[in-house]
């Protein structure tokens, strides 16, 4: 009892298999669905009339219901980026490459986006861009529909009209 | 030692369906939070303290109950904390938290769509990944086990787990925020097939979902939310092993303890004293372990034992032990409806957690205070 096993057996092996079906919530099956239809929907709050995107039953700023679905402009603002030099977990992207938040025209948050067409080191805040949609035929309701955004060619954005939707 | 007075001064929730097609976790919530501040006819910036019970395993998200936040009035931003279990424990955090002083108003919440993942898949994690999790068991068989020891034990047969499911069922008809709302005679549940012996498939809830959201108040704000709150007058929390083998499943020492504690803090002497009991029992067996632990016969009519239909018709997951809670307060401050326990002054909410009632919390609540 005392000797220690030859072959001792030292670790346990565990496979952890857990599968999820998630609902989107009616919000968000509205939201997917008018991407098929290259349309982007907000939420609106009913109190502050913020426009949030994707679009959520409530304002998390104010607490008061979001009652109102609006269609936003699939175009908007660099706010804040970084250039990705590192490969990352299924993205499969020539390096470098820059991500960014894109504050679209009128909505009150930004959403995560890749900018392509240009040179990372031109992408700079307050850059103008539009969304590069997948071909009809190829929209499946999901983020991946826009592939990415690419400079507009028009002037910057005066700083004051995002710095408060970094 | 005198303790702060601490009522019960709203609750709010969905009824139970066993799966929600329309809304995410958080969706469900944000109108149960809005439903429990209107009852008390306050605004989110009127409480001081928040705090969510939910289960990422369940959520299938590293830190998935954050999304919480967002719908609880976050902001500007509020003292918050989460816990993995039953918002009932919940509750009991926060009731620490006014023992020490630091808050007057708090929202408790439960959440969870037990529905998106396997809860037996995500439950077998909760055991011991050697020997436990490995061959298989699931909350069903453990609790199968834990009734095969209480029946060894006290020669309660499948009969006597019949008529405490039966009359859960015929209470929870009454309850329209039940998942099962049907009347079914004892005869008939012994007719429905061993999901694992010696518990039945009519014996067990469904999988279940909801969102809940209760409101605590200490003395002097308590008045101002609520008509009649309902005054916490004792509580205790007992932890017992985590090794199944370790433990006598055919008794609740944690529940036994807890009880003890609770009791003596509320100046009651018998459990047997007070006019109902809400228990978290997801099993027949449950129940009747628990009520062995309270000193109290599950046939007897004093205590009234689960008005509300008792987690054998709702077994919401983070919500069934705040809903008995919820219920209490229902009961003592005249919100009942059809299931009313007439003149209701004292009660006991119980709220279990882990395989074979690991956890147990005893709640003591009365329509008066406690301590002048």
């Amino acid at each position: 009892m005392n000797e220690p096993p030859k072959e001792p057996i030292k670790y346990v092996d565990s496979k952890v298999y857990l599968p999820y079906h998630y609902v989107a919530g009616d919000y968000k099956a509205r939201y997917l669905r008018a991407l098929k239809d290259k349309r982007i929907l907000g939420s609106k709050c009913s109190q502050t009339g913020k426009v949030f995107v994707p679009p959520l039953m409530n304002s998390p700023e104010s607490f008061a219901p979001c009652t109102e679905l609006v269609e936003v402009p699939d175009r908007g603002v660099v706010t804040t980026f970084c250039i990705v030099n590192i490969p990352v977990i299924g993205r499969n992207i020539e390096l470098p490459y820059v991500a960014a938040s894109v504050a679209l025209d009128g909505v009150a948050i930004s959403i995560f986006a890749l900018i392509q067409e240009c040179k990372p080191e031109e992408v700079r805040m307050g850059m103008r861009v539009e969304a590069v949609w997948k071909p009809d035929g190829e929209r499946h309701g999901d983020h991946d529909d826009i592939q990415y955004f690419r400079p507009t060619g028009e002037p910057d954005a005066p700083r004051e009209s995002y710095i408060n939707r970094l | 030692m005198n303790l702060r007075n601490v009522a019960v001064v709203g609750f709010a929730q969905l009824p139970v369906v066993a799966r929600d097609e329309h809304r995410i976790s958080t969706e469900m919530l944000y109108p149960v939070v809005r439903q429990a501040l209107a009852d008390c006819g306050v605004q989110r910036d009127d409480i001081d303290y928040q705090i969510a019970g939910s289960v990422d395993y369940m959520d299938g998200r590293p830190f998935g109950f954050v999304a919480a936040l967002d719908v609880m009035g976050s902001w500007p931003p509020r003292q918050d904390l989460h816990l993995e279990m039953d918002g009932s424990f919940c509750a009991y955090y926060a009731w620490l938290r006014m023992q020490a002083g630091d808050c007057n108003t708090a929202l408790v919440v439960g959440h969870g769509k037990t529905s998106e993942g396997e809860p037996d898949r995500v439950m077998n994690l909760q055991l011991d990944p050697y020997y436990q999790a490995a061959i298989g068991l699931d909350p069903t068989s453990t609790a199968a086990l834990q009734a095969s020891a209480y029946m060894a034990r006290t020669g309660a047969s499948d009969a006597d787990l019949a008529a405490v499911a039966a009359r859960n069922r015929a209470a929870g008809a009454r309850n329209p925020e039940n998942q099962l709302r049907d009347a079914t005679s004892a005869a008939e549940l012994q007719k429905t097939p061993w999901k694992v012996e010696p518990l039945r498939a009519g014996y067990l809830p469904p999988v279940g979902e909801t969102a809940t959201c209760l409101i605590l108040a200490a003395e002097g704000k308590a008045e101002k939310l609520c008509d009649r709150p309902a005054w916490i007058q004792g509580v205790d929390h007992r932890t017992e092993m985590q090794t199944i083998g370790a433990r006598d499943l055919s008794r609740s020492a944690s529940t036994k303890l807890a009880a003890e504690k609770a009791l003596a803090m509320a100046d009651v002497a018998s459990a047997r004293e007070v006019d109902l009991v809400e228990l978290f029992a997801s099993s027949p067996a449950e129940e009747l372990i628990v009520c062995d632990a309270l000193g109290l016969d599950a046939k007897a009519s004093q205590p009234v034992i689960n008005p509300s239909g008792g987690a054998l018709c709702a077994n919401p997951i983070m919500s069934t032990g705040l809903i008995r809670l919820g219920e209490v307060f229902r009961q003592l401050s005249g919100r009942a409806g059809a299931r009313a326990v007439p003149n209701a002054r004292r009660a006991i909410a119980h709220a279990t957690q882990g395989h074979c009632l690991q956890h147990n919390l005893l709640w003591v609540l009365g329509s008066e205070r406690r301590w002048s």
